[in-house]
């Protein structure tokens, strides 16, 4: 076991918070650093820090899992894995360097890595969390596999905060690849998005693909000798620096420095989408995000043409009001979401409409 | 303590209703006679037989569809069947009901090879979808012993021997089309898969054993059959070296694909059964996947690490032929055990926990074992510190059916007690239900509360999991 720099355990107090507001019938914000304020509609309440409730309760490096309290700091698991030479494989965003391990598995951002590494969901263990009862429940654990009842686990991992405040979560990790080469290549949009597409079903150990201002690039794990062949076929410049893929996780490239931003997901093979306005390519063309003036409605529509939806990333105040966050679900589909919803928080507490309106 | 989703309005239910009502929709398709029953109420669970009281053979969701709407209206149990393979009564009708067979729903719909993944109904096995997809340089690589249904594995959350390597069904189902309590059919995910807005219904239902929906068909993802194979078997002195070349291999970062072990018992099982005729010794069988430079390194590398624990005998072949046979023989481990004592059953336990302590529980099981003098065969999927022993019991003997159930729970204490879990990858079905409690505490209220809110009336697989 290896312990965190600062350690506090706070969540018998966060508990009372809980308990309290359903008392008082008063919602709650959950905030870790508050990285990703943007993301989704916050609701009037009380704030309920979680940054106090942090540190690394377990780390077993042999184990290959990681287990922190929700306010934990990215950045200090990220360096004490870096110590052991592992690291997160999903590569979570780091809006600000305040974001907490419990806010990233919350909003389930995935970095670079996603497609060819696996996303947040595919490396949570478990969690413990409190939930609208103010119930501290266990889920999931620290080993692979568990099929001990429902995958709860993974219900809370991407809620956005509306089920439950997250304490604890295991998290699996992955020994960072000795070397990585990026191959850089500037060429034009459709040959790009087939390339992408290629290289993703190659037996080449590619860990991530983007393209941006008419340059493709391919990060690849390993040695310059194993990858001579990837090398020789794709061609281009080649860079070991890595800190073109940091700033495109972290959003730090020029391109994101905006306040409307979309993020739109759609099935691999999708061709160049006809919206008007500046687009960047990662996940091999499967995530695309967009600058644009076009209307909230024509997008939707668009990107469901193709069989993706589009999410209103970050936007001023007045537009993510209008035009909702999130693309709305099918009525069945947003039943079963209230239902869920209605058995974990049935006083309707936790970040009210932060994911959908109404939930 | 109360239990919402045990307390069955069973007074309200009318199955020889929904029975009656079925029978001129399905004509031919319901079956009731007594074998078909017993058929598709017990399989290979030791658990007594419970069959249901009609067995419809489903061609389509509509059917689904329609047989789950009217056993909605009058609160009649519906169960799932895939192949049956399931080892905790999962298939069991404690409350009567209808069973619905969904080996007939067995077509391949639509490989998408950009994109690695295929879309399949439920009826589809492993094997028959690997056969299928033999020409695409694409594998489908969940493998659990038996020629499960993909319906049946998704339903159980099942993994197998490539699971180090590819990860289980929670990792490679993608998304999902369900009927649901109510009769209706959903869709978990848009096209766009690496994404889903919302939360996540696709791993809700996988592992929830027929309990929140019936699935009807499923998007799985595939992967490339690699350049290169190399696998290989060696001996350990004892389960602890072996389980130590385990924690080194998968902390160089070396990319096993398949790393399982076989004690003394299962290997003297599996010599008489599948004609091996290896050392008889504490052994473990290994598969490399990548390309030809690659997997020869990475058995390089592993064979260092074998001698390093006090290993010996590691060869590796890229020997197709070779490779089958040895993993053939991993498959039939259930059955070379088995014909250890053939009027027997097998209790199988199915503990997990953290791998540093896998050596621990192993020892501690295998004294539990000779203690108890049973004939116990044990194999393990080391690389993910779970592992199953077979305790071959005579059914007709009450003192050895209660001493197996005492180990078994002795067992499962012992991997909660180590941080693991009482099942890693079989299921709590009805035989595990009793486990669930200690290990999860009022945790089992809360996932019971979700049973309710998605089949309100507990139609949907009664008598599982809770
Ligand atoms: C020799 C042997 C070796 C095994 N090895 C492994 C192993 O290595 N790893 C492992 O994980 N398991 C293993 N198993 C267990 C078993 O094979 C798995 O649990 C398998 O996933 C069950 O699939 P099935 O098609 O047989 O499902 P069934 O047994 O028919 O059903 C299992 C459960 O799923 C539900 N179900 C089935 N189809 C559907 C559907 N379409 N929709 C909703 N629910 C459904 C059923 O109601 C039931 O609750 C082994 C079993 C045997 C006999």
């Amino acid at each position: 076991m290896v312990a965190g720099a600062s350690s506090n355990d706070a969540s018998e107090l966060l508990q009372q918070q809980v308990l309290d507001s359903i008392a008082r019938s008063r919602p709650l914000n959950i905030v870790g650093g508050n990285s990703k304020a943007f993301l989704g509609a916050v609701a009037d309440g009380d704030a309920l820090q979680t940054s106090n409730h942090r540190g690394v309760i377990s780390y077993e490096p042999t184990e290959l899992v990681i287990t922190a309290r929700a306010g934990t700091p990215l950045s200090e698991i990220e360096k004490l894995l870096a110590e052991h030479r592992q690291s997160l494989p999903f590569e979570p965003p780091r809006h600000s360097p305040d974001a907490t391990i419990g806010g990233a598995v919350a909003s389930a951002l995935s970095g670079p890595a996603r497609p060819f590494a696996g996303a947040v969901r595919d490396y949570v263990l478990g969690c413990r969390v409190i939930n609208g009862q103010g119930q501290q429940l266990s889920f999931g654990g620290q080993v692979m596999k568990n099929v001990a009842g429902y995958d709860v686990t993974r219900l809370m991992t991407g809620a956005r905060g509306t089920l439950g405040v997250l304490l604890d979560v295991s998290i699996k990790v992955l020994p960072v690849p000795e070397q990585q080469i990026t191959l850089e290549s500037t060429i034009e949009l459709p040959a790009a998005l087939a390339t992408m597409q290629k290289m993703k079903g190659s037996n080449y150990p590619v860990t991530a693909a983007c393209y941006h201002e008419g340059k493709l690039s391919f990060r690849f794990a390993g040695s310059e000798a194993g990858l001579a062949a990837a090398i020789a076929d794709l061609g281009g410049d080649k860079t070991r620096d890595t800190s073109f893929w940091d700033e495109l996780r972290d959003q730090q490239l020029a391109f994101f420095n905006t306040d409307q931003l979309w993020r739109l997901a759609v099935p691999s093979g999708t061709p160049a989408l006809d919206i008007a306005g500046e687009w960047l390519y990662d996940w091999a063309g499967e995530q695309r995000w967009l600058k644009t003036t076009a209307s909230a409605d024509s997008i939707r529509e668009t990107v469901a043409r193709h069989g993706g939806y589009a999410q209103l990333y970050r936007a001023p105040e007045s537009l993510q009001a209008s035009a909702g966050v999130e693309h709305p679900l099918p009525d069945k589909i947003m039943q079963l979401h209230s239902s869920i919803k209605q058995s974990f928080d049935p006083h309707s507490i936790f970040n009210p409409g932060r994911l959908f309106p109404g939930l | 303590m109360s239990n919402p989703a045990s307390d069955a309005p069973a007074g309200e239910r009318d199955v020889a209703l929904a029975c009656a009502i079925l029978k001129q929709r399905f004509g031919e398709r319901l079956q009731t006679g007594k074998s078909i029953r017993e058929q598709h109420g017990h399989t290979l669970s030791w658990l007594p037989n419970q069959p249901p009281d009609a067995v419809i053979f489903a061609n389509d969701s509509q059917d689904v569809a329609d047989i789950v709407s009217v056993c909605a209206e009058h609160k009649c149990p519906v169960i799932a069947f895939g192949v049956g393979s399931s080892l905790e009564g999962h298939l069991n009708a404690p409350q009567g009901g209808v069973c619905i067979d969904m080996s007939q729903m067995n077509q391949v719909l639509e490989v998408q090879a950009d994109d690695l993944s295929v879309r399949v109904q439920p009826g589809v096995t492993r094997k028959a979808l690997n056969t299928y997809l033999r020409d695409t340089g694409l594998f489908f690589p969940i493998d659990p012993g038996a020629d499960a249904s993909l319906g049946g594995m998704a339903a159980t959350r099942a993994s197998g021997t490539n699971a180090v390597r590819y990860g289980t069904m929670k990792d490679n189902v993608l998304s999902l089309r369900a009927v649901m309590a109510d009769g209706r059919e959903i869709n978990t995910a848009s096209r766009a898969k690496k994404t889903s807005a919302g939360y996540d219904l696709t791993r809700l239902l996988v592992g929830s054993e027929g309990t929140l929906g019936i699935i009807t068909e499923l998007t799985v993802k595939l992967h490339g059959i690699p350049e290169s194979i190399a696998g290989g078997v060696c001996h350990f002195p004892d389960v602890e070296s072996a389980c130590r070349a385990t924690i080194q291999t998968i902390q160089y970062g070396i990319p096993i694909a398949r790393i399982e072990l076989l004690d003394v018992s299962q290997v003297i099982a599996s010599n008489a059964y599948s004609k091996l005729g290896l050392k008889e010794l504490p052994t473990m069988f290994v598969e490399f996947h990548g390309s030809d430079s690659a997997t020869a390194e990475q058995s390089e590398l592993f064979g260092e690490i074998v001698r390093d624990c006090g290993g010996s005998d590691f060869e590796w072949t890229k020997d197709e032929a070779a490779r089958n046979k040895l993993w053939q023989a991993r498959h039939d481990a259930y059955w070379a055990a088995r014909q250890m004592r053939p009027e027997a059953e097998a209790v199988i336990t199915d503990a997990c926990v953290p791998i540093s302590r896998l050596a621990d529980c192993v020892e501690e099981t295998r004294k539990d074992i000779e203690a108890n003098n049973f004939l116990a065969p044990m194999v393990g999927h080391v690389g993910d510190g779970n592992f199953h022993t077979m305790v071959l019991i005579d059914m007709n003997s009450p003192k050895e059916v209660a001493a197996a159930k005492e180990f078994s729970e002795r067992l499962s204490a012992r991997a909660i007690a180590m941080g693991g879990t009482c099942t890693g990858e079989h299921g709590v079905g009805q035989g595990k239900t009793r486990y669930l409690r200690d290990e999860l505490g009022d945790t089992v209220d809360f996932m019971a509360m979700i049973k309710q809110a998605f089949d309100p009336d507990n139609i949907l697989n009664p008598g599982k999991i809770f």
